[in-house]
């Protein structure tokens, strides 16, 4: 399993290639790759601004990471998360999952994604011509992070 | 001294000086700490009020504002995260 948090761009594409390069142990591969938008709403992003806590962050998505990957047939896991300034078009996040079978891949990878939605360490401010807000999570990606904890 | 760490929109309000301070001699537990810190800084009191704040200790979850701090410590506030 590998978990980076990354102030750098990253290219999801070649981030997937290596990571299931000669898995050959593993009949499914499912990625998930979130980006920058342009615009949220109608109104428009000119740059997105991801604080986090440094060690913190790293160590609870790993644990979110463990823990999710315990619950099925999962043998790898990559977790990329950006950090910083990010562009419109730009990869925010990339979670990808080997399995035996397709759905616990594909499995793991939702659940994943609607822990770190409510749970990882990071904080969201969108920048736009009208100025800029910190982002909270919406009442729906609480309740779906409730669903993700009965599975 | 303590370490302050002012995460996401809590970072914009909080002062540079609060990185570091010495423990006022009433300061014993996180609940204490977090209505100093409000006390100094009533916007960043307000809006730790406004939102639901997380308290991390040497970068391990506080699940009670009961537990003691000391002299070293890094305590950090969180507001509600957003990643993904």
């Amino acid at each position: 399993m590998e978990v980076r948090v990354t102030s750098d761009a990253f290219d999801p594409q070649a981030e997937i290639a290596a990571f299931a390069a000669g898995r050959d142990d593993a009949g499914a591969l499912v990625s998930f790759v979130g980006t920058c938008r342009a615009a949220t709403g109608g109104v428009a992003v000119d740059e997105l601004r991801i604080d986090h806590y440094p060690g913190f962050t790293e160590k609870e998505i790993a644990r979110l990471a463990e823990e999710t990957s315990r619950r099925f047939d999962c043998p790898d896991l990559l977790v990329v998360h950006r950090v910083g300034a990010i562009r419109p078009g730009e990869a925010i996040v990339l979670v990808a999952a080997l399995s035996t079978h397709r759905s616990d891949a594909f499995e793991v990878v939702r659940i994943l994604m609607d822990y770190l939605k409510t749970d990882a360490p990071l904080w969201k401010k969108e920048t736009g011509p009208g100025g800029a807000r910190w982002i909270e999570p919406r009442a729906e990606d609480y309740a779906r992070r409730m669903e993700a904890e009965k599975g | 001294m303590v370490r302050l760490v002012f995460l996401g929109k809590f970072g914009e309000v909080a002062p540079a000086e609060l990185a570091e301070v010495a423990l006022p001699g009433d300061v014993h537990t996180l609940q204490d700490l977090k209505d100093w810190v409000a006390r100094q800084q009533p916007l960043l009191g307000a809006a730790m009020d406004a939102t639901r704040t997380r308290m991390i200790v040497n970068q391990c979850v506080a699940h009670d504002l009961s537990q003691a701090i000391a002299d070293g410590d890094e305590v950090a506030f969180l507001p509600p995260m957003s990643g993904g």
